[in-house]
């Protein structure tokens, strides 16, 4: 069984759980996780999981850091990353190879495993539309695809993780810069968003993607816009709790929208969450409430 | 009572900045540019009512001299999401009229200002202050039973200057049930000027456990306590809305009914006290 025990149960559980008016908190030895009774997350549950995940990236040299707002509990994860990115020439075949290690199509690698591929191999070239706005679904095939060998397009992306009070839910804030320092246009970045999710964001101006004011920073970033994140986290939610499994928000949450934008969540994340007898179903139960949500998603921004 | 508090919705809506445009030196021209004078309605959006500016200047301009337009006061680019009112009240309050914006046509700076293609992205931003105004009042739930032409009218009263098609939807999203006594939560912002945070914004009921009307007093001494003013202390800071400094003991839930923005945020402006 797991570390962490249920309430209802005696003196020590009694001091490792706490029941919070959105769910049951777990304390584990891992760390703290949520098992959510509703689907709304308040700000103290966001800071919990954020730190839970923090940890975990720390042990996977993942990228994620702690930006702290003048020393109290109110912050964002961020996390910066390096790519060469391969907008629209997307093989379908490389897809179902990697579906198996994440659910991103472009990849996104933290600074040093950039280095590293590049001593070994050449970066691979990028490919933009050739006038970088996307149309219609047949446009895939008619792509300009211009691959200059030795020359690379190398985009810096800038994740943050914030949380919305409005709407009691995480909110990702991104932007990217070229190496020379250009900010990239909302063209630019719909031109990485994966071609099964640009469809359904375009005809849906809410769960679009937009520029927005970064509310801490005040600078213009995009953001997924949260209104939405209640509907497609409920049924992810409910699944994990009918098991009962605890689940951290935050980290199910990212799995199901980073990879719209391109942020890779590897899987190696939520076998930490369990004991070591229990890694095989605990790989089963995320890429399983991944693929729910990232179905369920897709689905309710396609209304 | 009813009959005054009308009337303040009418002098949210038709407050006026008169402004006067000028373009940037650096500017490509073919002859002078004059000056373009304005009246600038506070509740609406820079981009949504400079149509003639732009008109006006392009006049002297070379087409390929000109990108995409944005406008700077003393130095500090103008967020065109932001209410024209705010802005004023943020850089401008304690200076002379008219306001004096500076036009530029060139090095857009991305790196401050959200960009503004057309007023469809004026729109989506308005739209999306609403319902987030909506979730904190009521979970949303005014906004969406709201059919999608309700919605439209609300847009097409700010953009039209239509008072009464604006307020006709607008009431749906001023009521509470009487019981609770106000709103879930009250949808502000507290911006100041001297910050690098943009703004603040945080959870804050109008009504407490009790029973009790929160005052506007009671938000600052929570979300922003160096601008109330202590016994005994001068002056340092004005607590501005519309132009106007209410007093501290006004209830917040009237308000945020009568004194919000279109987009049904309370935009308050905390602004050093003028030295004379």
């Amino acid at each position: 069984m797991f570390a962490a025990t249920p309430l209802g149960a005696m003196t020590e559980s009694g001091r490792n759980c706490r029941k919070t008016d959105v769910g049951v908190l777990y304390r584990t030895h891992r760390g703290v996780l949520c098992l959510m009774s509703g689907c709304a997350l308040n700000e103290k549950e966001f800071f919990s999981c954020c730190q839970l995940l923090l940890q975990q990236s720390e042990h996977l040299r993942d990228g994620w850091s702690w930006e702290a707002v003048q020393g109290s509990e109110e912050g964002y994860l961020r996390k910066t990353v390096l790519r060469s990115v391969l907008a629209d020439c997307y093989d379908a075949q490389k897809q179902t190879e990697t579906a198996s290690d994440s659910v991103s199509p472009v990849s996104a690698h933290p600074i040093q495993e950039l280095q590293q591929q590049e001593r070994t191999q050449p970066v691979v070239a990028t490919c933009f539309h050739s006038d970088g706005i996307i149309g219609d679904d047949g446009d895939e095939d008619d792509a300009v695809c211009v691959l200059s060998e030795g020359s690379s397009h190398v985009l810096q992306y800038e994740y943050h993780i914030l949380y919305s009070c409005s709407y009691s839910a995480p909110v990702l804030y991104f932007r990217a810069f070229t190496l020379e320092g250009r900010s990239l246009t909302l063209e630019d970045v719909w031109s990485s968003v994966h071609p099964n999710f640009r469809h359904c964001l375009q005809n849906s101006p809410l769960t679009a993607i937009t520029q927005q004011e970064h509310p801490l920073l005040g600078q213009p970033f995009f953001m997924l816009h949260p209104c939405r994140t209640e509907e497609f986290m409920r049924p992810v939610l409910q699944e994990a709790q009918e098991q009962p499994r605890p689940v951290n928000y935050v980290l199910l949450w990212l799995s199901v929208v980073g990879p719209v934008v391109g942020l890779d969540v590897p899987l190696k994340y939520c076998t930490q969450l369990h004991l070591s007898s229990l890694q095989h179903s605990a790989s089963d139960l995320m890429s399983s409430t991944v693929e729910t949500g990232v179905r369920r998603f897709a689905r309710k921004t396609c209304k | 009572i009813m009959a005054d508090d009308k009337d303040v919705l009418r002098d949210v809506w038709f407050g006026r900045i008169p402004t006067c445009f000028t373009l940037n030196q650096d500017e490509v021209t073919e002859r002078e540019a004059e000056a373009y004078y304005l009246l600038l309605p506070r509740v609406s959006y820079l981009t949504l009512v400079t149509d003639k500016v732009k008109k006006h200047f392009l006049k002297v301009m070379r087409t390929e001299d000109v990108e995409e337009m944005w406008f700077e006061y003393e130095g500090t680019p103008l967020k065109w999401h932001y209410p024209i009112g705010v802005l004023f009240d943020l850089h401008a309050s304690n200076s002379v009229l008219p306001w004096s914006i500076t036009v530029h046509f060139k090095n857009f700076p991305d790196r401050d200002l959200l960009h503004c293609p057309s007023s469809s992205v004026i729109e989506a931003h308005f739209m999306s202050s609403i319902k987030e105004a909506d979730a904190l009042k009521h979970k949303s739930q005014v906004v969406n039973d709201m059919q999608k032409k309700d919605h439209k009218q609300l847009w097409m009263g700010l953009q039209n200057d239509k008072f009464d098609q604006f307020w006709a939807m607008n009431r749906k999203l001023m009521e509470y049930p009487t019981e609770e006594g106000g709103f879930r939560y009250i949808p502000f912002r507290i911006y100041q000027a001297m910050s690098d945070r943009p703004f603040i914004q945080k959870l804050f009921r109008p009504v407490s456990p009790e029973g009790n009307a929160y005052t506007l007093g009671d938000l600052l001494k929570e979300m922003y306590p160096a601008a109330i003013t202590n016994d005994g202390e001068q002056k340092r800071y004005q607590v501005v809305i519309h132009g106007i400094e209410p007093l501290l003991e006004t209830p917040l839930q009237w308000l945020s009914e009568h004194l919000s923005h279109p987009d049904n945020f309370l935009h308050i402006c905390v602004v050093p006290t003028p030295s004379d």
